[in-house]
């Protein structure tokens, strides 16, 4: 009832952002939709893998790669836009099996650890490459000049299509079969799950949405630098996910949109920054364990049975 | 050979201090079930805090005493933090390995933002406790490091004494072992999860002001180092004392004889290879027990 209610606010937000963004395409508030957008399709990307019940801190370096492969890319090859996009879902998604065959046999605790290293591994990676800039980056990923009107409502559409698409697996068979591994992984395997490579199948797509969003980010901002991957990104999607709810898709959206006005307002306070984000964290963990989302709707069952004790 | 005497003493001092970090983060671990991702910043912080003092708390007093009254107060001021912490955030994650560690990455981003508006983002130095070197076998060994190295092995020893000869240690095991059948022998878990997590984090702030007269103080510092803590935590196992300690030494060989041989971040890139490469073998780890 309420999760309906969010789907469809989730799908007028998309709309009128795609006709905010047409309308006005050099407005500053498109660059906060924008912010919004990444952050969005970040936290869903983290709360996807969420489902098999794993914590990604790697999710930083799948946007990393995703940003570096596009930059790479447009710059050394003149690849357009739409064919970096591709080529950076394609990298972030082989990665994903690479990494996730080794890693996905662990869980829990071991699996977190692991991510978070490999999150930092990436970075060093990075400036220890040269032909990826070292520490300055890459600089200088644009799109074609007469396409740029456009540019802002495409992200948001394709970025959009994306989180809709996690969900729509969430709610298949598949998703199903996610969520069976994270309940009860023996009952899982007894009924023919190979849970190793369904367990790898959903840190690829997770990472392939994360990565397509990375390469973007990069076209954003038209530089990618090793400290625009750091897995404090992977922090601030986590953020996301824990502020709006994770029990329903909607729920990471929610806390991106909110966060990224927060931050909007408190470019301002410089460093603090960094201590209001952690303070959110820390606070909605106590305060809010269920998120936004989810103490909504409990707010609405409680409502209901109250409105049923009075009627009868 | 004394290029070798060298790089094993080197191994020693580095292995000494992982060992006290990796072990508090394992020791939280095993009774309390969660990972503190601010176990780093403990770190950071007791060093920050003692580099601060010194020069400054007893200013006529010898460098050793200084150091030692300022080693003190940082301890201090970090088992009040523990306690504050624990009694309004991490008591209520215990066990609940997602949202403890989304907690303590928190934990991580105010302490990060507040270290650096407090104390400032810049390198900060502590003075040298004891100057001169000794000989070994014709290897010239700053007498720091040693006299590091030994009373990390001693701290080392006491928290192996502590854990394996002590009532206390016992009823940590048992909890680790298994939380239930512990709290039915009328061990009081909350408040052992307590002391648990204090032991856990002095270890970190003792690593942290051990380090403090050997290098240059560094806000960023307590973030490289969980990097290799989980590292180190994974190949010993979670949970597993035996397991840390060997991973520690391991990972200081590497490096220090990887940093003379070839780079460090080629040997930190290599052991994250190594890493993935025993999960795939044995994902519990060399010494661990499959943690559920």
């Amino acid at each position: 009832m309420l999760f309906d209610k969010l789907n469809l606010l989730f799908l007028a937000t998309v709309a009128a952002s795609v006709a905010y963004c047409l309308a006005v395409p050099g407005a500053f508030f498109v660059q906060v939709i924008l912010w919004a957008t990444l952050a969005a399709t970040l936290g869903a990307g983290i709360r996807f893998v969420m489902l098999v019940g794993e914590l990604n801190i790697g999710t930083s370096a799948f946007y990393g790669i995703g940003g570096y492969t596009a930059a790479y890319l447009t710059t050394a090859y003149g690849l357009p836009f739409g064919v970096a996009l591709v080529a950076a879902g394609i990298a972030g998604g082989l990665v994903a099996a690479v990494f996730g065959y080794a890693t996905m046999r662990t869980s829990g605790a071991y699996f977190m650890l692991i991510s978070f290293a490999f999150a930092e591994i990436f970075r060093m990676l990075v400036v220890e490459s040269d032909f990826l800039g070292g520490n300055n980056g890459i600089i200088g990923l644009f799109v074609s000049v007469e396409y740029e009107p456009y540019f802002a409502a495409t992200v948001v559409a394709i970025l959009a299509t994306l989180i809709s698409a996690l969900a729509v697996i969430e709610n298949s068979s598949l998703g199903k079969s996610f969520i069976a591994i994270r309940e009860r992984e023996e009952i899982a395997r007894s009924v023919g799950i190979n849970v190793l490579a369904i367990r790898v199948l959903c840190l690829v797509i997770s990472s392939v949405v994360i990565a397509v969003a990375g390469a973007c980010s990069g076209f954003i901002t038209h530089l990618v630098t090793p400290n625009d991957y750091t897995f404090m990104i992977a922090v601030f999607a986590l953020a996301y996910v824990k502020l709006g709810g994770e029990e329903h898709p909607t729920g990471p959206i929610l806390g991106a949109i909110l966060l990224t006005l927060a931050a909007q307002y408190l470019i301002s306070f410089g460093a603090y920054q960094q201590v209001f984000f952690g303070t959110v964290i820390a606070v909605a963990m106590i305060l809010l364990p269920q998120g936004i989302t989810g103490r909504l709707r409990d707010l609405v069952r409680l409502t209901a049975k109250r409105t049923a004790r009075d009627a009868g | 050979m004394s290029t070798f005497i060298q790089l094993l003493i080197n191994t020693l001092q580095i292995g000494a201090i992982y060992v006290l970090f990796s072990l508090g983060l394992t020791l939280v671990f095993g009774v309390m079930r969660l990972i503190n991702f601010a176990h780093g910043e403990f770190f950071a912080l007791t060093a920050i805090l003692i580099a601060m003092q010194m020069g400054w708390l007893l200013p006529d007093a010898p460098f050793w005493l200084q150091y030692v009254v300022s080693f003190a107060t940082a301890l201090g001021v970090l088992m009040a933090l523990s306690v504050v912490i624990y009694q309004f955030g991490l008591s209520r994650f215990l066990g609940d390995l997602s949202s403890g560690f989304i907690f303590s990455l928190g934990l991580v981003l105010m302490m990060r933002g507040l270290i650096g508006q407090i104390f400032g983002n810049y390198p900060m130095t502590a003075p040298p406790l004891v100057e001169g070197a000794i000989y070994v076998l014709g290897g010239a060994i700053s007498t720091q490091k040693l006299l590091v190295a030994v009373l990390a092995l001693i701290a080392t020893g006491g928290l192996l004494y502590l854990v394996f000869r002590t009532k206390l240690g016992m009823a940590l095991r048992a909890i680790a072992e298994d939380q239930e059948a512990a709290m039915l022998q009328g061990i009081r878990y909350k408040r052992l999860a307590l002391y648990g997590f204090l032991i856990g984090s002095s270890l970190a702030a003792i690593a942290g002001g051990l380090i403090a007269p050997l290098q240059v103080v560094l806000p960023t510092m307590g973030g490289e180092l969980i990097m290799k803590a989980f590292m180190i935590v994974i190949i010993g196992g979670l949970g597993s004392i035996p397991g840390a300690i060997v991973a520690s030494f391991l990972i200081a060989a590497l490096e220090s004889f990887g940093s003379y041989f070839i780079d460090l971040p080629v040997v930190t890139i290599g052991v994250f290879v190594m890493v993935a490469v025993l999960l795939v073998i044995r994902p519990q780890g060399l010494l661990g027990h499959v943690v559920r």
